[in-house]
């Protein structure tokens, strides 16, 4: 029974992470763009949320990027590297 | 060991047909260089013709473009060229860019495993790359997808130009961070796709074995 409630609640987790990589998608990615990941060979942003929301390999390897993304994010690092590099 | 250049230009798809157009530059850094070079095109780009072209010239770096896995990276319509566990010895005491997706987190650790001399750079993360559909015929024009596909150039690029392993992979490196950083003051609808994107690609692309290996 706690197995279960333990499997629950990361279901509802990733289904949670997965709502917000779907939302930062739709807002975010331009018509014009293609992303090029993994096997796809190429995908418009309806494609890409299609994927994410299958949750195939391509699907989760773009919530990967987003959820690294976001961590780098949150612990300051994408700000780090970014003034590591000289003005030019 | 000959110094010399391999590098494979599969042309089936979309991906293969941008990182292939983007390898020109390397081709013409290594022959203005004078650096020997074999490019394996489109249909040529398969297992035999690999193994063949190796074994015989013997060159002493490889650059592959492509489809990949942790265990392979693949050729034209997908066939796989080098696979863990059965031809990777191939790779051995040579210098390898592989410009393929995940290739870095097993079968390049197994290329330089027992081996002082050679070194694997590659990406233990999935290669991303946006490109901008307007350009789908003519990739070199894609200044979009130039963000990512020029500062993975510059690890053969820095290669050819005389810099150790350790160099190249560091300049290229840079390179990401640099476009991020002109990309976020451009400040336009596809800086934070983008930005994320090279950000993927910064994290994932690793060095394996000998750092300062030279061609």
């Amino acid at each position: 029974m706690k197995e279960r409630s333990q499997s629950d609640k990361e279901n509802e987790t990733d289904e949670r992470i997965k709502e917000l990589v779907l939302a930062r998608i739709d807002a975010q990615v331009p018509s014009n763009l293609r992303l090029f990941i993994g096997s796809s060979n190429g995908m418009n942003k309806e494609q890409i949320m299609e994927h994410v929301r299958k949750g195939d390999a391509v699907g989760k390897q773009i919530i990967q990027m987003h959820i690294n993304f976001m961590k780098a994010v949150v612990k300051g690092e994408v700000t780090n590297l970014i003034n590591s590099v000289q003005d030019e | 060991m000959n110094k010399g250049l391999i590098i494979t230009l599969p042309q089936w798809d979309n991906v293969t047909e941008y990182l292939s157009q983007f390898s020109n530059l390397i081709i013409k850094e290594a022959e203005d260089k004078g650096i020997k070079t074999k490019t394996l095109n489109g249909k040529s780009v398969n297992k035999p013709n690999f193994e063949k072209v190796i074994k015989n010239l013997n060159y002493n770096f490889v650059v592959f473009n492509g489809h990949g896995s942790p265990s392979c990276i693949k050729g034209h319509k997908d066939e796989i060229i080098i696979e863990a566990g059965d031809n990777e010895d191939l790779l051995k005491g040579r210098i390898v860019y592989a410009r393929a997706c995940e290739a870095g987190a097993m079968l390049g650790k197994l290329c330089v495993k027992d081996d002082d001399n050679g070194c694997f750079i590659g990406y233990n993360l999935p290669f991303v790359f946006w490109a901008d559909k307007t350009w789908d015929s003519v990739p070199q024009k894609d200044e979009t997808a130039r963000l990512f596909l020029e500062p993975s150039n510059m690890v053969p690029v820095s290669l050819i130009k005389g810099n150790n392993t350790y160099e190249a992979h560091k300049n290229s490196k840079m390179h990401i961070l640099k476009n991020i950083k002109r990309e976020i003051k451009k400040n336009t609808i596809n800086t934070p796709m983008i930005i994320e994107g090279l950000l993927n690609n910064y994290y994932g692309q690793v060095l394996l074995g000998n750092e300062k290996a030279y061609l």
